[in-house]
Parts: C-alpha cells; structure tokens; sequence
C-alpha cells in the first residue's frame, strides 16, 4: 500500500485545510472590547507557521467516514483553541518558564501573565461554544456533539494532558512515555476521535481511530525530539535538553528514539487497516504517518 | 392571595440553603474522587471542597424547580458552575494577578500546592465542568444540554467572567466612572449567577420565556450582589464579616459608597432588588419562594 499512498498529495490537501482553518479562527476571535484579552488571545491562536495538524487530522478522520467536512471545521478550531489555552500555561513562568512559542515571544512575554492566564482561560470555553454556536445542526446529531465535547474536555483535564504537564514538572524522572502520551498522545488520539464521532463512526471504528490518533500524536513528538537532537549545534544545549528530561532522545539516546519511531509509525498503519472499505479515503490519514516520520514538505509561511 | 404571601412568608429559607448546600457538597466530593495524579486533584478538592455557601449551584436548582424540572436535572450543572466559580478564584489569587494568600479563612491552592498546580488545578476544573455537564445530565434532552453548554461558555469567556477581569486589571490605578463600574460588576459578578440561573432554567425544561425573565432576574441580583458587598466593606468590621473589612479603600478601589455614597448606594440595592422580584412576579408564587428568598438574602445579608 505504500506505493498507493505516495501518489497522494498531502502537501495540497493539508494547505488547502489549514488555510481554510486559519480564516475560521481568524473570524471566531474578532478583537473587540476589551481588545487587550481578544489580542491576546489571537497572538497565540493565529500564531503564523502553524501547522493545524489537529484539525486537519480531524477533518481527515470525518472525511474518511464519509462525514461532511462542514461538520468538523468547528471541532477543528475548537481543538486549535484549547491547545492553544493549554500550550500558554504551559509557557508560564511557573510552569516550563518558556520565553518562546512557535520562532515568537510567548504569550505572558508580550501581554503579561495576567493576561496570558486569563486568555486561556478564555479559550477552553470559547472552544466549547464555538462548537455549539457553529456545527450544523442538520449534519450532527445534538448526542454526538455531547460526545465531541466531552472529548475535547477529557483530553485536556486532569487524567489527560494537565496530568502529563503535572509529571513533566514534578514527576518522576523516567517517566517520559507517560509525558509523552499524555502531552502528546492525547491531542492526536482527541483529533481524529472528534473526526470520527462527528461523522457518526461505531465503537469499533473510534477504537481505531484512538489508537491511530495516539501514535500520531506521540510519533510526531519523538521525530521531533530526534530532528532536534541532530540539529542542536552545541553539546550545552543537548545537554539541556536532557537534563529537563522532557526530550525522548534525551533520554533514551537517538537510536532507541529512531526505533520508537518505526514502531509507532506500523501501529499507526496497523490502526487504519480497518478502514480499507473506504478505499481511497484513508489516504490523508495514512499519509500522515508518513509525514509524521519523514517531514517531506514545509508550508511557505513557515520559518 | 393571603394564603400565598403566607406561604412565602413561612418559607424556611436557612433549612432549605442548608439542605441544598449540603447536597450540593455532596455531589461535589463524588464528581471529582482522588485519583492519578493525586496532587492536582488533591488541589481541586482542596479548593472545590472548601466551603463557601454555595449560592451559585442553590440559584441553579431553584430556577430548575421553579419552571417544574427535578432537583437531579439540574445538579451536574449546578456542580458545574460552582466548580468554574472556584477555579475563577484558584487564578484570581495568583501572586500575578491579585495575590491572595487566603481565602475562606484558609491559605489560597498556590500557597499550599504551588502555582503551577493552581494554575492547572484550575484548568482542570475548568475543562471538567463541561464534561461534567455533558455526561453526568440525566433525564433532559441532548438539545437543552447543549444548549445549557453554550449558555456557560458565554458566560465565563471573553464575554462574560474573564472580561470582566480584564477591564478590572486594566482600570486599576485609573479613574473608573459608573458606567465601567457595573461594566466590570455585570461581567465579573453577574455573568456567572446569571449563567446559573439560566442554566438551571433550561436544564429543568423552561421555556423561552421563562428563561428570559429568569435571565433578567439573574442579572439584578448579580449585580446587587456587589452593590451590596461594596456596601458591607464600608459599613461593617473585619469580625462582622468574616474577612478584612475596608480593603476596597485601604487599596483605593472604585466602589459604589465611593461613587454615589452610601445613601444612593443603598437606593440602588433596593431598585435592583425590587427590579428582580418583579421579573419573579408572574411565576406562582410559591413555587418561587426560594428565589425570592435568595435575592432577599443576598439584599439584606450582613456579612
């Protein structure tokens, strides 16, 4: 099937998606009174180069059930929202301490962190609205909306991703597959679900698609750690990276990371097995991987 | 007529908060058990469970009753909104934001867990009100839970509790005129007691209407509410009301004594008050005695 899947053109597909993302959320976080929150909160939501890989992973995963991709966009920002609330605290000076976000300042750099504090808490619920306010009621059933929303909610809370934030701090030393999955791992897993649960996809079908979303999630972290090891110029900061612990390569060294990859990257494929009836559709999905792993392209706006 | 000023008259108002209270407190302690990781939910606990009287989730079954929906309809919500009220003032205490070192008479979640979890200890309890609401709610439709779902997002994002906050911040050290005054008191107060209100209205299968009136209600005493707390803060000793009295003037905030004195300060209270009871007026009477014994409570309370 690999042969199948290079004749995709992901590259298109997922800028087409993420302009059309980029001018959903620019038009659901319009400044108004009081400027100071919704500036704020557009700085980090709009931040530019970013890659929209949720959303587009969630469009993907509806698309392939044969959902309407009208149905996901307002998932799609939601999700881009509540990770931005959680990626700003998680900037904060009492948290990872992070003066920088996506090549710019960090959000409490630039509008304080009382603002930045309430900017995320802002946006975990403009999430939520967005989503009831925008999703076509003749597309989704009101029962799996619900489902949608609890989703979204269980994937950031306190079992989720704040609980691979809370380890990341305070936590053991050798738990970076529990930080990874929860910090990662849920994201993913969270995005292609949502996808999932608004095209109305059965249980066997969602179980699928938590997996698949899981590797995903944690595939794209450790290609990140590896990238970033064998670009770091000095051995300072290597060695800062390993001594925070947050990095898979820090941990574990490049070469069992490039091995974590590969399984991740067949568990993620062996996930979308199921879904070969739908033929060509699960390309995006399956794609995806692929990217994950190799990064073939970048985005022209991208640094 | 007489018979039904009587009933209202002879409603026992201390036994009913008291046994709502308590079950709200109860269902509270069962919504958010210990687990993995135990020191994030030992912080959402600490901070949910500490007290308080519980007057938002009170407000919220009593509109739920008074439009004829059970008790049960309406408390996954009412938890709801008492775990949003608490994670407002876990962030509210934040040495960046007002830096509080107590709160109901206990130190504040950062002084005993550390910002870092009361940050997202908070989080946590914000994103687990949702999904709260969305799988605990029994009974009601999944259109109304969506609906009530909406209706808390609006109320606490940047349009509602987090505005308010933000133009609280910014005005301080300025000249605050009476416009920006009730501006900060509508979203920062008001907005959440109007959400509960509303929220128990539509859980407990209220019509358009009703909600309405109810909204309207809601909105009066929310902003009597801090009309009267502005009021005590001149007016009563620290002993009397159970926390330092005189803050707002040793800090130089704007409060309504200081903008119109406390003569026309106690005018406006009772306009808003009577302003609420008439939105109340063409519900039946006795089915309305708790909300109108709540509004009376929070127009005539001495601490």
């Amino acid at each position: 099937t690999s042969s199948v899947s290079t004749s995709f053109d992901l590259k298109t597909y997922w800028s087409t998606l993420r302009e059309e993302i980029n001018t959903k959320l620019d038009e659901a976080i319009q400044v108004k009174y009081p400027a100071q929150i919704y500036e704020s909160m557009r700085y980090s939501v709009l931040a530019k180069g970013a890659k929209r890989a949720p959303p587009v992973m969630c469009v993907a995963a509806c698309e392939l059930l044969g959902g309407n991709r009208l149905a996901a966009f307002p998932t799609a920002c939601a999700l881009e929202m509540v990770h931005a609330a959680s990626l700003i605290h998680d900037d904060l000076p009492c948290m990872d301490d992070d003066p920088s976000r996506r090549g710019q300042p960090s959000n409490h750099t630039v509008f304080g962190m009382d603002m930045a504090i309430l900017a995320g808490d802002a946006l975990f619920p403009l999430g939520f609205r967005h989503i009831v306010t925008h999703t076509p009621t003749d597309l989704v059933p009101a029962t799996q909306l619900l489902r949608v929303i609890n989703e979204i909610a269980r994937a950031v809370g306190s079992t989720g991703m704040a609980a691979g934030q809370f380890v990341d701090l305070e936590g053991p030393t050798n738990a970076i597959e529990f930080i990874q999955e929860k910090k990662y791992g849920e994201m993913g897993e969270c995005s292609a679900v949502c996808g999932g649960l608004l095209a109305g996809a059965n249980d066997d079908e969602i179980q699928r698609l938590r997996r698949y979303g899981r590797a995903v999630g944690i595939l794209y972290q450790v290609v990140d750690d590896v990238l970033k090891a064998k670009s770091s110029k000095t051995d300072d900061e290597k060695q800062l990276e390993q001594k925070k612990g947050k990095s898979y390569v820090g941990v574990y060294g490049v070469e069992k990371a490039v091995k974590v990859a590969e399984d991740l990257k067949a568990e993620a494929k062996k996930a979308l097995e199921g879904f070969e009836k739908y033929g060509e559709k699960v390309l995006p999905l399956y794609s995806f991987v692929d990217y994950a792993n190799d990064r073939g392209f970048s985005f022209a706006d991208q640094a | 007529k007489v018979k039904e000023t009587h009933s209202v008259a002879s409603f026992d108002f201390k036994t009913y908060m008291v046994e709502k209270a308590n079950k709200v407190n109860h269902a509270l302690d069962e919504a958010i058990p210990l687990k993995e990781p135990l020191k994030i939910h030992e912080s959402m606990r600490y901070s949910l469970l500490a007290g308080g009287k519980r007057i938002r989730p009170v407000l919220c079954i009593a509109a739920c009753e008074l439009v004829g929906g059970d008790e049960s309809a309406a408390m996954p919500a009412a938890c709801a909104v008492e775990m949003i009220h608490t994670m407002s003032l876990m962030h509210d205490d934040l040495p960046c934001m007002d830096n509080d070192d107590f709160r109901r008479g206990k130190p504040t979640n950062h002084m005993v867990y550390g910002e870092e979890i009361a940050v997202l200890g908070g989080d946590a309890l914000l994103s687990f009100a949702f999904e709260h609401v969305a799988t605990a709610t029994k009974g009601v439709s999944s259109e109304r839970i969506l609906r009530t779902i909406g209706e808390l997002a609006k109320c606490i994002g940047s349009e509602g509790l987090v505005a308010g906050q933000v133009v609280d911040i910014c005005s301080e050290g300025t000249d605050v005129g009476l416009d920006q005054l009730e501006y900060i008191h509508l979203h920062k107060t008001a907005a959440l007691l109007e959400g509960s209100v509303v929220l128990g209205a539509i859980m407990g299968g209220g019509s358009d209407l009703e909600i309405e009136k109810l909204r309207k209600f809601a909105r009066s005493i929310g902003l009597l509410f801090q009309v009267v707390d502005d009021i005590l803060d001149v007016t009563k000793s620290s002993e009397e009301l159970g926390k330092t009295a005189g803050k707002d003037l040793v800090s130089d905030k704007t409060t309504y004594p200081k903008l119109l004195g406390i003569e026309k300060s106690r005018e406006f209270a009772e306009k808003l008050n009577k302003e609420a009871q008439e939105q109340l007026s063409e519900f039946d009477h006795r089915k309305a005695a708790p909300l109108i014994a709540l509004s009376k409570y929070i127009a005539y309370r001495q601490n």
